[in-house]
């Protein structure tokens, strides 16, 4: 109690305790005076010796300071005090510290967060690492997700070592109408056992159980954000009525604010159960179809069991279930082949965003602790050259008996100070960084997948990075500026070999991981050039693209084809249209990806597993002619309809396979579908720039039952004039042809294009950042040396510049000094660039890993950088003044 | 004068609480005080006695005031608290302890 009271007073009444102390031992001054005169001593001579008696004043106040509490925090305080003022007496160096080690900690930071979010995050559930995921394939292929519903129910019942199953299948987008407002959202069916497997409790009202589950049962649970967003957090939203797509549900409860679905990256405004399904979709009931893939599933360990053994166990029953659904020969090898595989379910759902970028983000904090390492390093040679300027200093504290840690310790103290402003100022950096990469990613999404948090996990990264940073950088110089050799050198010009060496490494290392840095900048440039210049098979100027839903209007059956055609018409006499078309996959697809068989080309049939493996699509008449795509034969016309004789149009690449000219031949695709072609369009990249052209066939949307394709096509209009104006006339006639329709996904082709170049371009993008600021901050580095070794070589450049020699041989003398240095650096960095574009590669399109055009530049545009940094001090050096140089020894 | 022994911690630490325990005393007092109690054998310097005195006063063994002097100077007097009277009391057990076989010891060899 009494240490509490006096740490306190020692700590927040400092300056009281400092005077006492100052009083005390001015009394005990006094009281020996006294004492001396006492005894017979005239006023002075008891004077001295009462000094001789007490000491060195200074040092017994120092012992008193050691043992009071809270001492070490004194020294501390201490420490930071000077440490502040020492920093802002040179506001230039601590403003670029603080500013080049905030970008780096706050771009690390800011991939971290999403690193952490979509790779490292466990579902916030109980017991996530009980959590399995269900996926099949042939062993060593890759796995679908997807499993038939029958597969599904069999593990839900029969299985022993799961506790719980579920199914979920996303199903897009939902007009949610209430009280007769229509509104969009993102909707998913689950299946009854779907929370109670989790382990999720409601935030209000309840969640869904088995009995939901059934056919005929309207209920649906809302998301926490969506009740916020829609419902304003209203409580009496529980039992209310609302309309899914024109159908009557209720509201039963709602999920807790944490919990974002079990597929990181796609959150779902409200869950309806699985069986709601056959009332909302119109196709046709998948129940009992044993090879029909649609439901991600999910199980949930017994405790006790391992992933091995219920992958066994589930496996007797997949394969049981598969066999005794297999009608037709295709489906018996298939039952043979396939096996089922569990993998750990912590982080849920098999996800997109996840496969997309976790090698991606992975590469990126590697990337990302180069460059801070290089900030690191670059700050610790700027604390080295400033060391040396209070080398005097130093050798004089260490001469009078101060302790060498002592001194250490306040050198690491000004370092924190600047790797606690600068992690701060990073941490900023990275709350708004995460934000805008993530807008980056996924630039045509109308929302956020992600919710990102400000959360401790991110602090804590953000502090340990820091506190690592700055012992990185501030211990090299304190423990160098404090050695006794330093000491010894003190008094040397030129400074000791030792040092110099050390600088020189120093910043030959920064040249070398910015040359890296910028080589994967260019790798990364380079890719963009090429994907971009793909020729993709069709003209992507002027192609404005949109997507209604008339299911979302309520429509269903025939009324389906028939809007969209009626809007059609509508658009062909909107102004600025000059043609208009639709399609169901778009030319650069977010969405769709359809995939067949062709299994008979004219009168060649071919062999069950030599089918020619095909993309398709379904167009209106006028696709090829508004994508600019060359056809031979003819087009599609209207009077290809349900009741007309089926028609295909091939893409040339497709029409190889066939023997002579296929126009005319009957083509069969599927299990049913037998053709007669009719045209070939010339090769155009489906659905992605970066695919390779593939076998594409064609067939006329009015000719498609309609379940099979209407899931939101896309409409395309070439027009002229400006892409806005078109947009104007766009709204009019869509709310001309049905008032409950809203176009979304609105992009011109290009901007699809770019879109779907999102991971490139933000490559490219963080790439070429880094890289210049990693070279920004290599030439620092060398300026710095370059400048402090011009102010040691002073007096030897004032000699030589009097002996006669020229300015320019001078200046050459300096840049040859930094030319060693940069090129070591740069050699080194080569050979790593090697090594980090061979790491690279799987990102790389169309470029090689050794593409002379990106090493060239990169090395070039660094070199320039380098010398322009070596010629600035090298000016100043052959200014020097003879005199002034000679007078200064 | 006679020969100045070393000052173990301890040593010091029992002779300061004991001086004080004797009476409230500053500190050029106590160093007197513990001279005289010890005839001389003992000298506390300054350098020695002021760290001492915080460091007891920080364990809540001695509890310091400002107060005046006989010859009525500002002086800051230090006393011994329960705590402080208690600790005195184990140190001169475990000095007399050490004492005894100390003089075992020497006594054994002679």
């Amino acid at each position: 109690m009494s240490r509490l009271r006096s740490l306190w007073r020692n700590l927040v009444h400092h300056n009281r305790v400092e005077r006492d102390l100052d009083d005390e031992v001015r009394a005990m001054f006094a009281l020996l005076v006294e004492e001396k005169v006492g005894a017979g001593m005239s006023e002075a001579q008891a004077r001295r010796a009462a000094t001789i008696e007490l000491g060195r004043v200074e040092s017994i106040k120092e012992q008193v300071r050691e043992v009071r509490a809270g001492a070490r925090w004194d020294t501390f305080r201490l420490d930071l005090r000077h440490s502040v003022r020492l920093l802002a007496r040179s506001p230039a160096f601590t403003a670029f510290a603080v500013a080049s080690l905030a970008l780096g900690i706050g771009a690390t930071g800011a991939i971290f967060t999403l690193f952490d979010n979509i790779v490292l995050r466990k579902l916030p559930v109980e017991e996530p690492d009980r959590l399995v995921v269900a996926s099949f394939g042939r062993p060593g292929r890759n796995h679908n997700y997807s499993l038939p519903y029958p597969q599904f129910e069999a593990i839900r019942t029969r299985s022993q070592t799961l506790s719980g199953a579920l199914a979920t299948n996303p199903f897009g987008r939902v007009n949610v109408g209430i009280r007769g407002e229509p509104g969009t959202a993102e909707g998913i069916y689950v299946s009854g056992g779907y929370y109670a497997t989790l382990g999720v409790s409601p935030a209000r009202g309840r969640l869904f159980e088995e009995t939901d589950d059934r056919p005929g049962q309207a209920v649906a649970v809302l998301s926490y954000g969506y009740w916020q967003r829609r419902f304003g957090g209203r409580e009496d939203i529980l039992g209310s009525a609302i309309t899914l797509n024109e159908l009557p549900f209720t509201i039963v409860g709602v999920e807790p604010a944490s919990f974002h679905g079990t597929e990181v990256g796609r959150p779902y405004d409200l869950a309806v159960p699985l069986r709601a399904r056959d009332a909302l979709d119109e196709g046709s009931p998948l129940w009992d179809q044993a090879f029909a893939t649609w439901i991600y599933v999910m199980g949930r360990l017994r405790p006790g069991a391992t992933i091995e053994q219920a992958e066994q166990e589930l496996n007797v029953i997949f394969r049981q279930v598969h066999s005794d659904g297999a009608r037709t020969p295709n489906e018996v090898r298939l039952a043979r082949e396939m096996t089922l595989r569990l993998q750990p379910g912590s982080r849920g759902a098999a996800s997109d965003l996840r496969n997309q970028y976790e090698r991606w983000l992975g590469m990126m904090l590697g990337l990302l602790a180069a460059v801070l390492l290089l900030a690191s390093l670059n700050i610790a040679t700027l604390l080295l050259s400033r060391a040396d300027v209070r080398q005097r200093e130093i050798a004089t504290r260490l001469a009078l008996g101060a302790g060498r840690w002592r001194l250490v310790r306040q050198f690491l103290t000004e370092s924190l100070v600047l790797a606690t402003l600068a992690g701060a100022l990073g941490l900023a950096i990275s709350v708004w960084g995460s934000r805008t990469l993530l807008r980056m990613a996924v630039p045509s999404a109308p929302q956020l997948p992600l919710e990102l948090a400000f959360d401790l996990r991110m602090m804590l990264f953000t502090a340990a990075v820091s506190l690592g940073t700055c012992l990185l950088f501030g211990l090299i110089p304190a423990i160098r500026a404090t050695s006794p050799r330093a000491l010894v050198s003190a008094r040397q010009v030129g400074g000791s070999r030792q040092r110099r060496r050390l600088d020189r490494v120093l910043v030959g290392a920064q040249v070398a991981l910015s040359l890296v840095l910028l080589v994967v900048a260019g790798l990364f440039l380079r890719t963009l050039g090429t994907v971009w210049a793909q020729d993709p098979g069709y003209d992507r100027r002027n192609v404005l693209m949109f997507s209604v839903d008339a299911r979302l209007a309520g429509k269903r059956g025939p009324a389906l084809p028939a809007t969209y055609r009626r809007l059609l018409d509508e658009l062909r006499t909107a102004p600025g249209a000059r043609a208009v078309s639709m399609s169901a996959v778009r030319p650069v697809s977010d969405s769709y990806y359809f995939v067949s068989v062709v299994s008979k080309l004219g009168d060649k049939a071919l062999p069950n597993d030599q089918g020619v493996r095909v993309a398709f699509n379904v167009v209106a008449p006028g696709y090829f002619g508004v994508l600019g795509i060359p056809l031979a034969g003819r087009d599609f016309a209207d009077r290809d309809s349900l009741d007309a004789p089926r028609v295909a149009i091939i893409s040339a690449r497709l029409a190889r396979h066939f023997a002579g000219n296929p126009i005319g031949q009957q083509l069969e695709m599927g299990r049913d579908g037998t053709y007669e072609v009719v045209g070939v369009a010339g090769d155009s990249r489906y659905a992605r720039v970066k695919d390779s052209p593939r076998e594409v066939v064609y067939l006329p949307i009015f000719q498609t039952q309609p379940r099979h394709i209407f899931y939101a096509p896309t409409f395309e209009i070439r027009y002229t004039g400006s892409a806005s104006d078109l947009m104007a006339s766009i709204q009019a006639a869509v709310s001309r042809t049905e008032p409950a329709l809203a176009p979304f996904r609105v992009r011109t082709l290009e901007e699809q294009t770019q879109d779907s170049l999102s991971r490139e371009r933000l490559i490219a993008f963080l790439t070429s950042y880094f890289g210049a600021f990693a070279g920004l901050l290599a030439c620092i580095g060398l300026y710095g040396l370059m400048s402090y070794r011009v102010t040691q070589r002073t007096p030897e450049m004032g000699l030589r510049l009097a002996l006669g020699a020229q300015p320019s041989a001078v200046r050459w003398l300096v840049v040859r000094d930094a030319t060693a240095t940069v090129l070591v650096g740069a050699a080194a960095g080569l050979v790593c660039s090697f090594l980090a574009a061979r790491m690279v590669q799987s990102q790389l399109f169309g470029v090689k890993t050794h593409d002379p055009i990106a090493l060239a530049g990169a090395t070039v545009l660094l070199l320039m950088m380098a010398v322009a940094a070596a010629y600035l001090p090298a000016r100043r050096a052959s200014r020097t003044d003879p005199l002034t140089a000679l007078r200064h020894e | 004068v006679s020969q100045k022994a070393d000052l173990l911690q301890g040593t010091l630490d029992l002779l300061i609480l004991k001086s004080v325990a004797l009476g409230p005393n500053h500190g050029l007092g106590i160093s007197r005080r513990i001279a005289q109690i010890t005839q001389g054998t003992f000298d506390v310097k300054p350098g020695s006695l002021f760290p001492a005195l915080h460091r007891l006063e920080e364990r809540g063994w001695l509890a310091s005031s400002w107060g005046e002097s006989e010859s009525n100077r500002r002086a800051k007097y230090y006393r011994i608290t329960k705590t402080g009277q208690r600790q005195l009391e184990v140190e001169v057990r475990a000095w007399q302890r050490t004492v005894l076989a100390m003089g075992r010891a020497i006594d054994s060899t002679s």
